[in-house]
């Protein structure tokens, strides 16, 4: 909780803890330029300097905005997925149940990390803006097109543990009571058996955050990701054929994305530890 | 809708056949069922585990699990045959007109929701109330079945409620809607012996109250002697023997009910308790003729080859047996 707690405070306030502002054209490989190329963490760049000159304390520090995007979208768009194809198919059964899995199952086999980079790429070559300007936010296509490949790639195994999920509590006997008394099918669905599946969903839907986080720096770290947006895998990228002098460029946003990762991780179990009421006291 | 009297005929089942379709095969579970219950009456259906009580009951309901399906008969319900109801108008018929509580109160409730929510969402679903409405019938409904502290215990949830509680809370939200006709599955079984005392005492109470049918599922003849005035014995399916319940256990007429009888402990007289021999059949493939016969010490060749059908015995109580008329059954004295 707190390790993303710090995460999401550091993208709240970027532009107060940022010593630099965020790169205008990042493609264009703007630094900001004040004479120190490659110059080691010190008092005035905490993290050290790229051999461009840019900081990478401030990247990192913006990166985070990207992080939480790419977090929040995959998850989201992950989860909508995962819910609406899990439920159906463990609610309806039968050959809804039998069509849906098999697509989830087929999903499931893809190399989707190949395929990731693939779709990747071809977005990013058929894309020619750079900007959604939505009520004056600069939301960046590639990154978004990223961001739904990777939910694309990953409701599947969601969809499953909610089926299953579903399923269990599709044979409670409350569920039969419910229909004793008369609920219709779409209230027992919605109010009766969601609210049951839902404390595992959350648990899940955190451990994607962590996931989404991981490979969409993977994806930018092979130069796949959006050229136009600075996020810590980007960085990475940017910056490794230096890595053996300026090695703080590649720690660093590695650290950044260690960090989340490992915090999303612990808020899951944290998470299924509190939803879960036989482990409570 | 006939306006039914004290008395009158409220639930006919005639002919009820119900089979699971399975994959291992086609599960006869309940087969040709005829009974009716009046109003105001308790009638009990007793019989073994998997004897069809409960699928007769889920029947009558609509409710039968997949992969059940009703396959033929007509149930009868104040002048309506309720198989051929829309499922919207059977939607509209359960919980308001005919009620079921179940065997597990533990998991008859939804844990996510309050008690208030869970009493006041039935009644604001078949009726136009307020909240404010809902929640004033629901606390009355919980001092009805007897929960103390009605008002601060509207707000908790299931867990926070003992077994013999939450039962209770059950039994308030199937009265929720003064139904006309109460299944009770088992209601007491999951219960300890005192709550069970209590409980029925309470169902007993609220059943001449309301001027409400009972029909009182179980497997325990003592229940049935306390509670209910008519009983329905089923075996593997079908019905053996219909009688009031005074004369059930004084003149047992089917050899199933008298075997059931003597396998009770009594408290009165020290004996060694009879078991039936063998298991109840599996019913994808039943035993042909009298269904009994395998584990009856008076079959004969006949028993084997035809199905006995209900016959009166004189006085409204019928058995389904071919050799009532030979057979003096021993009662339990």
């Amino acid at each position: 909780m707190f390790m993303v707690g710090v995460l999401f405070f550091v993208a709240a306030f970027s532009n107060v803890l940022a010593k630099y502002p965020a790169r205008p054209d990042p493609a264009a490989f703007t630094p900001f330029y004040e004479g120190d190329t490659g110059a080691p963490p010190s008092w005035k760049y905490p993290f050290g300097t790229t051999a461009l000159g840019t900081d990478v304390y401030s990247e990192i520090i913006h990166g985070s905005i990207w992080t939480i995007y790419v977090a929040v979208g995959v998850t989201a768009i992950t989860m909508a997925l995962a819910i609406v194809t899990g439920i159906t198919a463990g609610y309806f059964g039968k050959y809804v149940d039998d069509v849906i899995m098999r697509v989830a199952e087929v999903f499931l086999v893809f190399p989707s990390l190949l395929l990731i980079l693939v779709f990747a790429r071809i977005f990013q070559l058929s894309v020619s803006a750079t900007y959604w300007d939505v009520l004056g936010m600069k939301i960046p296509i590639g990154l978004t097109m990223v961001v739904l490949i990777i939910a694309i790639f990953g409701w599947a195994g969601d969809a499953r543990l909610v089926r299953g999920e579903v399923l269990r509590v599709r044979e409670l006997e409350f569920i039969q009571a419910e229909r004793a008394l008369g609920a219709s099918r779409v209230r027992i669905l919605f109010r009766h058996i969601f609210p049951n599946v839902l404390s595992p969903i959350i648990v899940v839907a955190t451990l994607t955050m962590a996931s989404a986080v991981l490979i969409e720096a993977g994806v930018s770290f092979l130069g796949f990701g959006d050229p136009n947006t600075v996020t810590w895998g980007r960085i990475l990228y940017e910056n490794f054929q230096n890595i053996g002098t300026l090695w703080w460029a590649e720690v660093f946003p590695g650290l950044a994305v260690f960090w989340t990762v490992l915090g999303f991780n612990l808020m899951g179990d944290g998470l299924a530890d509190a939803l879960n009421p036989r482990l409570r006291e | 809708m006939t306006e039914i009297k004290e008395g009158d005929v409220l639930l006919q089942v005639e002919g009820l056949t119900t089979y699971f379709f399975t994959e291992a095969g086609i599960v006869k579970a309940v087969e040709d069922v005829s009974y009716d219950v009046r109003k105001g009456e308790s009638v009990g259906l007793v019989g073994e585990s998997g004897s069809g009580k409960t699928v007769s009951a889920l029947s009558v309901m609509r409710i039968v699990p997949k992969p059940g399906r009703i396959l033929q008969g007509r149930v009868n319900y104040a002048g309506e045959d309720l198989l051929m109801k829309s499922e919207e108008e059977m939607r509209k018929i359960r919980g308001s007109r005919i009620a079921m509580i179940f065997q597990d109160p533990t998991s008859s409730l939804n844990p996510v929701y309050s008690v208030e929510t869970q009493l006041t969402e039935i009644m604001r679903q078949h009726q136009d109330l307020t909240r404010e409405e809902a929640k004033d019938r629901a606390r009355k409904l919980l001092e009805l079945v007897g929960i103390p502290e009605a008002e601060k215990r509207l707000s908790e949830y299931p867990h926070q409620f003992s077994g013999g509680m939450k039962q209770r809370i059950c039994i308030a939200r199937a009265l929720a809607l003064e139904p006309d006709l109460l299944f009770g599955d088992e209601p007491t079984t999951n219960l300890d012996v005192t709550i069970q005392a209590q409980v029925l005492e309470l169902l007993k109470k609220l059943q001449k109250d309301l001027h409400m049918s009972l029909v009182m599922i179980t497997h325990d003849m003592g229940i049935i002697a306390d509670m209910t005035q008519r009983v329905v014995v089923l075996y593997a399916g079908r019905v053996a023997e219909v009688s009031r319940t005074y004369d059930l256990y004084k003149h047992p007429r089917h050899p199933y009910t008298e075997a059931l009888l003597a396998a009770v402990p009594r408290l009165d007289k020290r004996k060694v308790l009879e078991v039936i021999p063998g298991n109840i059949p599996n019913l994808i493939d039943p035993p042909s003729g009298c269904r009994f016969h395998p584990r009856c010490k008076y079959a004969t060749e006949i028993c084997k080859e035809k199905v006995p059908q209900l016959e009166d015995s004189g006085d409204g109580h019928l058995v389904a047996c071919h050799h009532w008329r030979e057979l003096s059954l021993r009662a339990e004295e």
